[in-house]
């Protein structure tokens, strides 16, 4: 579902992204973990072709997200850590102007379970401004649900929220990935992502240090001992430092 | 206490200086200032290096004697004083504070210092920026030589006027604090200062009506008699004495010699230290009403520095769409649809139709008024003026588009759409809104034109024939000139963020004109091959099929350039827009 080979990215002579490869089948979810500056939020950002890359292939549900931007993005999502929302449109119209945007019809009857799933139905006729830290979010995430995507990349998706939200959030996580979307996500609350992630990527200076799941990974960091927790892993992995 | 607070001021003035000659190392800094510093010396030093030619500018501004410009100005100046100290008095509707910034909240209300202390910070700080204005004021009145004085004087007479003004809005914020906390409401206190004010224009009414006399024709015959009439009326009665500080505060600065400031400095300086003795013995708990208006000024700020419009004064309830939008159909149409809604409220279709039937309307009154009949002139004259405004100004105005949508970019991006479709959509609402005020305008035009006549004005027909013309080119006209602000923007985002977001400063008024100069030459650049084609088409085929025809074929041919240039520029644009990596351009 999602396939990167050999991504690269960089700001004029700074590497923030170093040939990195990996891929993520449907029903997996990907932890992208790493130090301040790894390059996490470059690539989901290359990845939702939001920046061009450097170099390297992306292809999100077959499609090259270079060759065929407009078919890539039809199939994903993109929730970055702030809420970008239109301060003049309500709840309800951002999903209007999204449905249109995707193509979704009879939007209203799609919109207004996943209002009520995500516990913001009572403010759908709300400007954002009326809207709490975590409301906003929540309106973003719905915004990009609407149209049911095959790959989602949440960039910290827990920040703002409260701990009911978190828990629903995870919750929500899961159920679409039991669903059979692939799923990225990157998160510094790593006792979070153990919770939810299937594999983990670890980043350091945009080189990967280690992939595959959590298991696996466990396994490489352990040195034999037992119980390790991400955390751990983390720490070990990246050396202490970025 | 106060030593602290000199150096927050000073090492702040201190840094802005550094941070901006810093940022002159990069060339949209560096050629931004060179042009600033140009227009800055065209338009305000050289006047004052030519002592005989700024006089003469003086004379030719006023075209009065420089006793008569003087006492005009003193007695205009003064009403302006008044009118502000009245809204000083009259606008807050609720507890105003003293205008402190979050930080300065943040660090100095839990610090251990006086109430008197912070008003004497708030005093000081605001020194720094009457300086800047005295002496930018005064460089731009110098230009008007009739006033006299020298640049001494006339820089210490607009700190002596600033300094009062913001003393007093100083002094009115802490009473109106105290009036409100005593339990005055805002609609007693705003009918006493209103009240007041009636009083004394009821009193000036009177006496105008009883000793002067009604304005007569000869009063109303030019700008002189005018002039003097209301300098008669300014100059006694009620009004004479409420003007009266006034005028003593703006003596300094209209004093014709040194001898004149230094007799008139005396008065002014009274009342400024009456001023100061107000501010200083109001002992009044600001500070709560202070943080409310620190969080609503960085609220402000960060929705400026963010390039979006200033947050709603009541965030709650949305509009009603401008119209239904269904799931499927094309793409562009939603982004109109939420431009639209990102538009001003009164701005919709309903407002055009009004203003259309009172156009009509009064077009048909003045025409059937022989004495109003010549006013149709001035409406013609008018309408012109505001096409052309429209035209030229509007593209800054209306912002409704990609300018509007970049700080959401990154979200832009991820939408399922061509870069040219983003392009494209991004333009619609504000041709939308600019086309309608052009074309009111081209119906103001036309009309006035039509109902005035005479031989100039032409036959029915060929009036038709140009007034349907220039409403089809009005659109896709509009929609080049919003081509070039949105060009701007995704070939030099660095360029337009800083011209958003990263504050004043003489670079960054040089970068605007920048801008503005490659509006007008890309508009002329665009309008050569229509006009130029639309020239031969005229002068080749009004022989044959007469000069309507030839017109309305030109027409047709400029309309043809012009879509087919906008196609182009938003398949450049929307190319550019898809490459764009906004991260890497902020960082350059």
């Amino acid at each position: 579902m999602i396939e990167i080979e050999s991504l690269y990215k960089n700001y004029g002579t700074f590497a923030a992204v170093r040939g990195l490869s990996f891929a993520v089948r449907p029903g997996e979810v990907l932890g992208l973990v790493g130090p301040n500056g790894a390059g996490k939020t470059s690539t989901l950002r290359c990845l939702a072709g939001i920046i061009p890359a450097s170099g390297g292939m992306v292809r999100i549900a077959g499609h090259d997200v270079v060759a065929d931007p407009v078919a890539a993005k039809r199939s994903l999502a993109f929730f970055p850590d702030e809420p970008r929302l239109f301060e003049y449109l309500t709840v309800r119209q951002h999903l209007n102007f999204v449905a249109r945007l995707y193509g979704v019809a009879d939007h209203e009857a799609l919109a207004q379970p996943l209002l009520e799933e995500l516990e913001i139905a009572e403010k759908a006729d709300e400007l954002p401004g009326a809207l709490s830290r975590g409301m906003k979010q929540k309106l973003a995430i719905a915004c990009g649900l609407l149209h049911s995507p095959k790959v989602m990349f949440f960039d910290e998706p827990l920040t703002g929220l409260d701990p009911l939200g978190i828990r629903r959030m995870k919750d929500s996580i899961l159920k679409r990935a039991r669903d059979g979307a692939a799923i990225v996500l990157s998160s510094h609350l790593l006792h979070l992502l153990q919770e939810v992630c299937s594999h983990v990527l670890i980043l350091k200076k945009g080189e990967k240090i280690a992939d595959g799941t959590l298991a696996e990974v466990a396994a490489r960091f352990s040195n034999g001992e037992t119980g390790v927790g991400l955390e751990e892993i983390f720490i070990r992995a990246t050396g202490g430092s970025a | 206490m106060l030593s602290a607070l000199l150096y927050l001021q000073l090492t702040s003035l201190k840094n802005v200086v550094l941070t901006r000659l810093r940022r002159l190392r990069q060339p949209k800094y560096f050629f931004g200032a060179i042009v600033g510093a140009a227009y800055f010396w065209f338009f305000f030093f050289r006047p004052i290096g030519v002592g005989a030619r700024a006089a003469q500018f003086g004379q030719a501004a006023g075209g009065l004697p420089a006793t008569d410009f003087a006492e005009m100005a003193a007695a205009l100046g003064a009403l302006a004083m008044l009118a502000y100290a009245t809204l000083a008095w009259v606008l807050p509707t609720e507890k105003p504070g003293l205008p402190f910034s979050e930080a300065e909240a943040a660090f100095l209300f839990p610090a251990p210092l006086s109430r008197r202390k912070l008003i004497h910070f708030k005093l000081l700080s605001s020194q720094s920026r009457i300086l800047f204005t005295s002496l930018f004021f005064t460089l731009l009145t110098k230009r008007f030589g009739s006033l006299g004085g020298s640049a001494v004087t006339h820089a210490m007479g607009w700190w002596v006027i600033l300094s009062v003004l913001s003393l007093h809005a100083a002094g009115a914020v802490l009473t109106l604090t105290r009036l409100m906390e005593g339990g005055v409401s805002v609609r007693r206190r705003r009918g006493a200062v209103l009240g007041l004010l009636a009083l004394a224009v009821g009193v000036t009414v009177a006496w105008v009506w009883q000793d002067l006399r009604a304005p007569t024709d000869a009063d109303m015959a030019g700008f002189n008699p005018l002039r003097s009439y209301v300098l008669t009326v300014l100059n006694g009665g009620a009004i004479d004495w409420l003007l009266w500080p006034c005028k003593l505060v703006l003596g300094p600065f209209l004093a014709k010699d040194m001898a004149g400031f230094l007799s008139a400095l005396g008065p002014a300086l009274l009342i400024l230290g009456a001023h100061y003795f107000w501010v200083m013995r109001m002992n009044v708990a600001f500070e709560e009403a202070s943080l409310g208006v620190a969080e609503k000024r960085g609220a402000t700020i960060a929705a400026w520095r963010a390039g979006k419009r200033l947050p709603r004064r009541t965030p709650g309830k949305g509009r009603r769409p401008p119209f239904a939008l269904a799931g499927p159909g094309r793409a562009e149409l939603a982004l109109l649809w939420k431009n639209l809604l990102a538009a001003p409220g009164w701005l919709n279709p309903r407002l055009f139709v009004v203003v259309a039937g009172l156009i009509v309307a009064g077009c048909l009154i003045l025409e059937g008024q022989p004495e109003w009949r010549a006013m149709l002139r001035l409406v013609g004259i008018g309408a012109g003026v505001a096409g052309a405004y429209i035209l030229l100004l509007g593209p800054q105005l209306a912002r409704q588009d990609l300018r509007g949508d970049l700080p959401n970019i990154d979200i832009l991006k991820t939408y399922p759409l061509a870069g040219w479709q983003v392009v494209l959509g991004g333009l619609l609402a504000p041709t939308a809104i600019l086309s309608g005020l052009l074309w009111l305008a081209l119906l103001a035009g036309g009309l006035a034109v039509h109902l005035r006549g005479g031989p100039a004005a032409g036959a029915l027909g060929t009036q038709l024939t140009a007034w349907v013309c220039l409403v089809l080119i009005a659109p896709p006209l509009v929609a080049l000139q919003l081509l070039v602000p949105n060009a701007a923007t995704v070939l030099f985002p660095g360029w337009f963020q800083s011209g958003a977001a990263r504050g004043g400063g003489i670079d960054v008024m040089g970068q605007r004109l920048i801008f503005m100069f490659g509006q007008l030459f890309v508009l002329l650049l665009a309008m050569l091959p229509a006009g130029l084609a639309a020239l031969v088409l005229i002068l080749a085929f009004k022989w044959l099929i007469g000069t309507a025809a030839a017109v309305v074929l030109a027409a047709v041919a400029v309309l043809v350039i012009l879509v087919g240039e906008l196609w182009c520029g938003v398949w450049l644009i929307g190319v550019r827009f898809e490459k764009i990596d906004l991260s890497a351009e902020l960082r350059a």
